[in-house]
């Protein structure tokens, strides 16, 4: 059993298009925020598995850098949606 | 990569694509958001099976953050008038999105030491798409952050001034 980057990067696609797939599947647009995170994770995952296996000639924190960015930003998108939401409920 | 390792990180992927679809499909907001946090654990577990643990950390405190924003209590949640046909098209476009990401996965100039093909490379003279992709992950990494960034920030700002334009009379 090994993993390998082409593993890494299938799984990332697979949690990319789960993400695009929560996001236009719920009814409910405030719960389609729920496929942001899913999405920046697959980035995330892509990045870091470049890092760990692609990356030769820098070191591999850089890969994870934008990964916890990418967390990061996802955190965000989904708290700045869910106050816009609130916000135009309230009205 | 050690056997256990390999075994965590398989794990954790089946983990997070079943969260992921779980957050889709079940019924309940409580559970939806424990279906988010459960995927956040299995991201967190891929990250720190791919060595990167600092990064699994910050995705398990990302998700369970988001779980707790849309469990939470000021959640509100709003229905567009959207026919259901525009979200099966969605749907199809999400599948094919992760055809494209696959091929791509799997032609690209990295998957050649294990599938046998041939990189995908545009030109020789170093403007192929690996290249690029090499440069923007390792020298440039700074600077390909700071171009999502701003794409972010210019994609809220026009999704607020769109909302803005749409409340006028």
């Amino acid at each position: 059993m090994n993993v390998g980057l082409v593993t890494v990067l299938f799984v990332a696609s697979g949690l990319v298009a789960v993400g695009a797939f929560v996001a236009v599947w719920r009814r409910d647009l405030s719960h389609a925020l729920a496929g942001l995170p899913l999405m920046f994770g697959g980035a995330g995952t892509a990045f870091v598995g470049v890092s760990r296996f692609g990356a030769v000639s820098s070191p591999q924190v850089l890969g994870q850098e934008v990964a916890v960015l990418l967390s990061i930003v996802g955190l965000a998108a989904v708290a700045l949606g869910v106050g816009l939401a609130g916000r135009e409920a309230s009205r | 990569m050690d056997s256990l390792h390999a075994i965590g990180f398989y794990m954790s992927s089946g983990l997070s694509v079943a969260g992921g679809l779980a957050v889709a499909f079940l019924q309940g907001r409580g559970r939806r958001a424990l279906a988010l946090a459960v995927a956040g654990v299995g991201v967190a577990g891929i990250y720190t099976s791919l060595s990167a643990g600092f990064a699994g950390v910050a995705a398990l405190v990302s998700f369970a953050g988001c779980a707790l924003l849309l469990a939470g209590p000021s959640y509100r949640a709003i229905e567009p008038a959207v026919s259901g046909r525009w979200r099966q098209i969605g749907a199809l476009a999400a599948a094919a999105l992760f055809a494209a990401l696959a091929w791509s996965a799997f032609r690209g100039a990295f998957a050649g030491p294990w599938t046998g093909y041939s990189p995908w490379i545009l030109g020789g003279d170093g403007s192929g798409a690996s290249q690029v992709g090499r440069l923007l992950f390792t020298h440039d990494a700074l600077s390909a952050d700071a171009v999502g960034a701003l794409v972010l920030v210019a994609l809220v700002g026009a999704t607020a001034v769109w909302r803005g334009r749409e409340r006028r009379p």
